[in-house]
């Protein structure tokens, strides 16, 4: 009677899991032992869990992994039994092994079989452990053991073993001892304790449940949900109190049963943890640092899609801590520090999300070096590093194709940057940022949602379709009524913008950017509202302020609804290609709704112009655009006289009828909000050719510029774009109201010198003694 | 002809595997992950035949075997030691604490019935 096939993978499968569980407690134990914090328990552990492996292996037939688990378990026996005494060689041996058995279990895992790997010279190391020792007796076997030809069971009270392959029993004491065993009492006393202390083991109170199988239950919840909300909505119609109860219950339990299938996947961020111990053992003692890792938090539970996520990106994090923050202990010891390192994971629940920090005491960022780097490297110009705020300084360190090491170490030089971990947990909809300081050491706080199969949403709607924007990406909601909505947004360039406390948003509206007709359906749905309001409704404006890649734009949807916690549905894969969809969800009436992929969306909309993609240097420059990159108003005041400012001097662009001009005095002015707006007609105080702006029809337009409550309007030709660029000056053009010129969109562009402009126009504007405003460029 | 036989091992796979051949001859098992849950398990049911591993936590097969040894009800009743350690000082020692036979790991799904029927005189 054969081990069927089916059993044996089940058995195989359960030999895996049971033995890489096996294999942690095995590193977690030998630190122990390591640090000599080990009581005999901890040998025994160690051995047991090589004993396991090795029993359990050779019963299904898997030879290597027998024979390799043999070899260890006869040197960690003669430890335990005190023949031997560990050292620091021997554990770093025993790790190596556990890691060869792993190594072994894996390819299993993969291929099927043990692998074909070669192990001799690790087994032959044990083997001199073993052997080297004098204390060491005949335990040191041969690493194969040769069950076949030993003798394989035998009965103490039978003299020749029944019918065993082998010769019959070698050791033979015939009398039979199932007499009474001498003391014991003492023995049953200690076990019955242990049986009250203990209560029930773990594998009373938790079993093993397959992932896919959880995974399916998820997806059925799904269902269930949509199903459910048919019937509530079916319910809603229905007279029959019976069938109202009913739907009522089914209501309660989907909900509860839906939280409870979510609760099966969450896992506790210790399981990832778990193996820190060892990678920090391991990277500190490779480059000879004493470091001392504390977790909190361990018990923080997270989806487990997302703990697969976050596994390799927290590895690397940790080794690079190790790596590049903390010091040699010789340099601690000089900066007054213990020589042991510290190194703290810290993860907790906040808001919805889960924060994880890794924490060293090391030396911290050397911003001039981190600079300098990414000057060589060619990520940045040098004006770009002298600019630069700390904390950007910091961030450069994300920037694909950055590494501060002196030189590549096996440590962190694995070709896998800092970047890599930063898009891997931006792709989880996470966040990383960094934060150092000189002497002190670093900490890096990573932001992740909890789950990526249900996550908070804003719902909107526009041409009656409604869609779901997920929270992460929201910054504000901003409801302007329909005269506000006038004022409130400007047309910059044929762009809609919208001005938020002094900052211009691009606009972009959803149904223009989805082509949604303004379908029948929108109007009739609203057909309970009244046609005043119905009006209003249609002329207030709704703007969800979005983020997407750290940039601002508002979107103008026809409605804000809710926010819910929806459940992500990927969509089908004919429509992978569209990038302004993350995904779609169904909504309590049992209609789906389609998740908005902000950034995608974004792009659509040409509303952030920097696609993420783009070469190395591109976004680069984008990142540190806050720094050294300006955003410029271009216009022209005649034939050739093109000229910028930079839009933060800009208040507002308006535009008027010439009609509109009166004068007081010898001024130019128009009436301009209930107050009297100075006009300057550039073109008279440059050197361009005056009067040019007398073209351009009937309308004037007008860059309004505001200083200390007061307001002047500036007279241009026409208004061209905006742009955003890092702009180097060329003084050599200084004076006549010019403060210089510049390459803008590969075009000669005069820079205005607005406060000599205005100065010259009216002396007495910038009366309050303050100095004049410079173009900072 | 069917008997009940417990098997103590702290390996889930190994108890699996045991588990799964003895039922394939008939008989009725239970499982234990020590000899303490060995113990607690025994206290209200008697059983035809004890397999049980050696090296254990909480409690190892040894001493189990000592104190089933202990009780008038399991006096008699046949134990078994399944273990990787063949030496002659273990099983002496398996000996003295009252155990019936041993069985080394790995074996032979044959084997462990020959063992088996061999015991329990079947």
């Amino acid at each position: 009677m054969p081990l069927n096939d089916e059993l044996q993978q089940q058995l195989i499968k359960d030999l895996l899991i049971e033995s890489t569980e096996g294999l942690d407690r095995f590193d977690r134990e030998m630190l122990v032992l390591e640090k000599g914090q080990g009581t005999p328990e901890t040998l025994n552990v160690i051995f047991r869990v090589i004993h396991t492996i090795k029993g359990t292996a050779g019963c299904l037939g898997l030879p290597k992994i027998e024979s390799v688990a043999h070899v260890g378990e006869n040197l960690l026996d003669s430890l335990r039994e005190g023949k031997l005494t560990s050292t620091p060689e021997m554990i770093t041996t025993l790790l190596a092994y556990a890691d060869a058995l792993r190594a072994m279990l894996e390819s299993l895992e993969t291929t099927g079989n043990e692998g074909s790997a070669d192990y001799s010279i690790l087994l032959q190391q044990l083997q001199d452990f073993l052997t080297g020792k004098p204390v060491a007796t005949a335990q040191a076997t041969p690493p194969a053991p040769a069950p076949a030809a030993k003798q394989t069971w035998g009965l103490f009270d039978d003299e020749p073993a029944v019918s065993a392959p082998a010769a019959p029993a070698s050791e033979s004491t015939p009398p039979p001892a199932p007499s009474a065993p001498p003391p014991v009492l003492m023995e049953n006393t200690g076990a019955e304790k242990e049986v009250a202390t203990r209560g029930h083991s773990a594998s009373d109170s938790a079993i093993r449940v397959d992932v896919g199988q959880l995974d399916k239950l998820m997806n059925l919840v799904g269902e269930l949900v949509l199903a459910r909300n048919q019937i509530v909505q079916f319910t809603n119609q229905a007279q029959d109190p019976t069938f109202l109860n009913a739907s009522q219950r089914l209501n309660n339990i989907t909900t509860e049963l839906q939280e409870g299938v979510m609760k099966t996947r969450m896992q506790p961020i210790g399981n990832i943890w778990a193996k820190f111990p060892r990678v920090v053992r391991d990277v500190s003692l490779e480059l000879g640092k004493s470091v001392q890792l504390v977790m909190e938090g361990k018990e923080t539970d997270l989806d487990r899609t997302i703990i697969e996520a976050i596994k390799d990106p927290l590895t690397h994090i940790v080794r690079n801590a190790i790596d590049h923050g903390i010091e040699m202990p010789n340099v601690r010891r000089a900066a007054g520090k213990p020589d042991e390192g510290m190194l703290i994971l810290r993860a907790f629940h906040e808001g919805g999300q889960v924060n994880i920090e890794i924490m060293d005491d090391g030396h911290g960022i050397n911003i001039a070096r981190v600079k300098q780097k990414a000057v060589e490297k060619g990520l940045i110009t040098q004006e770009n590093a002298a600019r630069m705020s700390d904390r950007e300084s910091f961030n450069l360190i994300f920037l694909p194709g950055f590494s501060t090491a002196e030189k590549i170490t096996n440590v962190s030089g694995r070709g896998v940057g800092m970047d890599v971990v930063k898009t891997n947990i931006e792709k989880i909809g996470g966040s990383v940022d960094v934060q150092s300081e000189a002497g002190k050491g670093s900490t890096i706080k990573i932001k992740i949602p909890l789950t990526l199969a249900i996550i908070p949403a804003l719902i909107v709607t526009s041409r009656g379709e409604r869609f779901a924007i997920p929270q992460v990406s929201l910054l504000e909601l901003v409801r302007l009524e329909a005269d506000q909505a006038k004022k409130g947004i400007e047309m910059l360039y044929g762009a809609p913008v919208y001005r938020l406390r002094g900052q211009l948003l691009p606009l972009a509206h959803l149904n223009k950017e989805l082509a949604l007709d303004a379908s029948p359906s929108a109007v009739t749905t609203t057909t309970g509202a009244s046609k005043e309001t119905q009006r209003a409704e249609e002329q207030a404006v709704n703007i969800v302020i979005l983020q997407a890649d750290g940039r601002q734009f508002g979107l103008v949807v026809d409605e804000i609804n809710d926010t819910e916690e929806i459940v992500v549905k990927p969509l089908a894969k004919q429509f992978k290609g569209i990038n302004c969809f993350a995904g779609a969800t169904i909504m309590g009436d049992g209609k789906v709704a389609l998740i908005l992929d902000v950034l995608g969306l974004a792009q659509h909309a040409n509303v952030i112009n920097e696609v993420r993609d783009r070469s190395l240097t591109d976004k680069v420059k984008t990142d540190s655009r806050a720094s050294d990159r300006q955003t410029l108003l271009l216009f022209d005041v005649g034939e050739g006289g093109r000229m910028a400012i930079p839009l933060s001097m800009v208040a507002r662009l308006e535009e008027f009828p010439r009609s509109q001009v009166e004068r007081s005095g010898s001024q130019e002015v128009v009436q301009y909000r209930g107050q009297i707006l100075p006009l300057i007609r550039v073109a008279d105080y440059v050197r361009a050719a005056a009067g040019a702006d007398s073209k351009g029809g009937d309308l004037m337009q007008v860059v309004v510029y505001s200083e200390q409550g007061r307001s002047v309007g500036l007279v241009v030709g026409s208004i061209n774009d905006i742009v955003e660029e890092a702009v180097t000056v060329r003084r050599d053009a200084i004076g006549d109201g010019i403060l210089g010129s510049a390459v803008i969109q590969n075009k000669v562009t005069d820079l205005l010198d607005v406060a000599a402009v205005i100065r010259s126009a009216d002396p007495s504007f910038y009366n309050t003694g303050r100095p004049a405003v410079e173009l900072a460029a | 002809m069917s008997k009940t036989i417990i098997t103590v091992d702290d390996a889930a796979t190994m108890r699996k595997m045991i588990s799964f051949t003895l039922k394939g001859a008939g008989h009725d098992v239970i499982e234990a992950g020590d000899g303490v849950e060995a113990l607690k398990a025994l206290q209200t049911r008697q059983v035809d035949l004890v397999i049980t591993d050696v090296n254990m936590p909480n409690m190892d097969g040894i001493t189990l075997t000592r104190s089933l040894r202990a009780l008038p009800q399991f006096a008699r009743t046949p134990i078994v030691l399944l273990t990787t350690e063949s030496s002659p000082e273990k099983k002496a020692e398996g000996k003295a604490a009252g155990a019936t036979g041993w069985i080394v790991k790995p074996f032979q799904q044959e084997q462990l019935l020959a063992v088996v029927s061999k015991v329990l005189g079947i």
